[in-house]
């Protein structure tokens, strides 16, 4: 864990102790895709270092390419220049040492939680004991043992999101992408989950990716917070999160922390919006201060 | 109609037609669900035969009849051909509909696993897919026995189509009617004994999200 917050700008990427012993690198790494309207740049030379047992949580808005690199270190997708390692290794496709959790928690609804956690064990080519072993003690782990022969339906959102955590944790990953998790779930539930992810992470030390818009949630969960730009998505800003876990939901330290970040966002936000809306946002600023309506209000 | 019965002519015609209709359907069903699966997921494939599907699905099945008769006579294979193209064409869009629709998720979760080729589609998206499969099989049951019905009428080999016919020109009113009594009979029970119970399954696992 590294201790020291920084704040610096892109210069912050390659961190002493990170760079040691990374896990997951990528390396100048861009992403162009060919749309109907032209080519669209996703992600522009974005270097990042992850080191092992770090958690990582990528911020920003939509569109800046978050999920593109959990796909990327995924190896569901390859980037158009640039390389994405993991362990020293070119990640040229999908493997059970990188897992992946999606917001919509995609547990396969033909199967009981069970069958979903066995499932990429059946892909190993697991024999039918050691999967009922090893899916208990998973289930065991995410408190749903009990519910272990219902069907996805029959779950509540937060318990979908917990099982997938657990088919995510079956073959025992080095590095757990978290693609939104906890996105479509109520206020009291997610709060309950960072707690359970944070337990699982610390017992498991797993490299965790966690992408999220919520900069609270960001805050709450990484040591360290890569905040992403978006058209092209590119890191803006990292920053260390150097409060103990496990940390309280409420830590003071975090709320003035994601306070910051938030400020920093709202200026970006701000930027974005201005050059989307071009003529409609300019034309009432390019009035200039002294239009007396822009003050009141009124007019815009 | 109890004389129908008693004297074994509507007996013999539901045992003829329902072979037919079993038969055709089978076949129907072995074509249509991996045309349909191919047009899903093959590029190449959607854009050549994909309109083509299309337009002879919407050609209603009897218009085959006489390409039938012409190439294989009046014989059992004709009648078949009618229903296979009826029944399939439904069945092959509906699958590739399904298939087509499969949560996005749920592929890229079992890719994550690593499942490629042939054990993702059968381990992952055929499961995913069946409830719109089915819905396609069910639809391909009822254009079977219409174009099968409709087959029989225009050309004389048994059945209830057939039976139909009889009845209009020897002007048994009471024939008719037991015929498409039975005919309504044939349906519900096909469907209760058939499809009810997969239904039933399939909602009871998928939940009502998906039924």
């Amino acid at each position: 864990m590294d201790p020291q917050p920084t704040s610096l700008g892109a210069a912050a990427i390659s961190t002493p102790g990170a760079c040691a012993d990374a896990n997951v690198t990528l390396d100048a790494v861009s992403l162009t895709i060919r749309g109907k309207q032209g080519s669209i740049e996703i992600l522009q030379s974005v270097s990042l270092r992850i080191a092992a047992g770090e958690f990582v949580c990528l911020l920003g808005p939509s569109g800046s390419g978050k999920s593109t690199i959990l796909n990327l270190v995924a190896g569901l997708v390859r980037p158009t220049q640039g390389h994405v390692r993991y362990r020293a290794a070119e990640v040229t496709s999908p493997g059970p040492d990188r897992a992946m959790v999606f917001q919509d928690a995609a547990l396969f609804p033909w199967l009981a939680l069970r069958g979903n956690v066995e499932f990429p064990l059946k892909l190993q080519g697991l024999r039918r004991t050691a999967r009922a072993a090893r899916s208990e003690e998973l289930l065991r782990l995410v408190h749903l043992w009990r519910f272990a022969d219902r069907y996805p339906h029959e779950l509540s959102g937060g318990m979908r999101q917990r099982g997938a955590i657990a088919r995510a944790l079956a073959t025992d990953p080095a590095v757990l992408l978290m693609d939104e998790p906890f996105a479509a779930l109520d206020a009291q539930t997610r709060e309950i989950l960072q707690g359970e992810l944070e337990r699982i992470w610390t017992a498991t030390r797993k490299t965790v990716i966690f992408v999220t818009h919520n900069v609270r949630e960001a805050v709450r969960l990484a040591d360290r917070v890569v905040l992403m730009a978006t058209r092209p998505g590119r890191v803006l800003h990292e920053e260390y999160v150097d409060v103990p876990r496990p940390r309280a939901a409420n830590d003071a330290r975090v709320s003035s922390l994601a306070a910051g970040i938030a400020r920093r966002i709202a200026s970006e936000v701000e930027k974005v919006a201005r050059e989307e809306a071009d003529d409609a946002w300019l034309a009432p600023g390019s009035r200039g201060h002294s239009d007396p309506r822009r003050h009141l209000g009124g007019g815009i | 109609m109890a004389a129908g019965v008693r004297d074994g002519t509507l007996v013999r015609a539901v045992a003829t037609s329902a072979v037919r209709l079993v038969l055709g359907y089978g076949t129907a069903l072995t074509l249509g669900i991996p045309l349909g699966i191919g047009l899903a997921r093959s590029r190449v494939f959607k854009d050549t035969a994909g309109p083509v599907v299309l337009g002879l699905s919407s050609v209603p099945s009897i218009c085959w009849l006489p390409l039938a008769i012409l190439w294989f006579g009046l014989s059992e294979l004709a009648i078949q051909l009618v229903v296979v193209l009826g029944a399939a064409l439904p069945v092959a869009v509906a699958t590739e509909n399904a298939v087509r629709h499969v949560t996005p998720s749920i592929e890229r979760a079992a890719r994550t696993m690593g499942a490629r080729g042939a054990r993702l589609m059968f381990a992952v998206t055929m499961p995913a897919a069946l409830p719109g499969i089915l819905g396609g099989a069910k639809l391909g049951w009822t254009f079977a026995l219409r174009s099968l019905m409709a087959g029989e009428l225009l050309f004389v080999s048994g059945g209830l189509g057939q039976l139909l016919e009889t009845g209009r020109d020897l002007g048994d009113t009471s024939l008719v009617l037991a015929v498409v009594v039975v005919i309504v009979a044939l349906s519900r029970s096909s469907e209760i004994v058939l499809f009810s119970p997969i239904d039933r399954a399939i909602a009871r696992r998928w939940g009502v999200e998906e039924a």
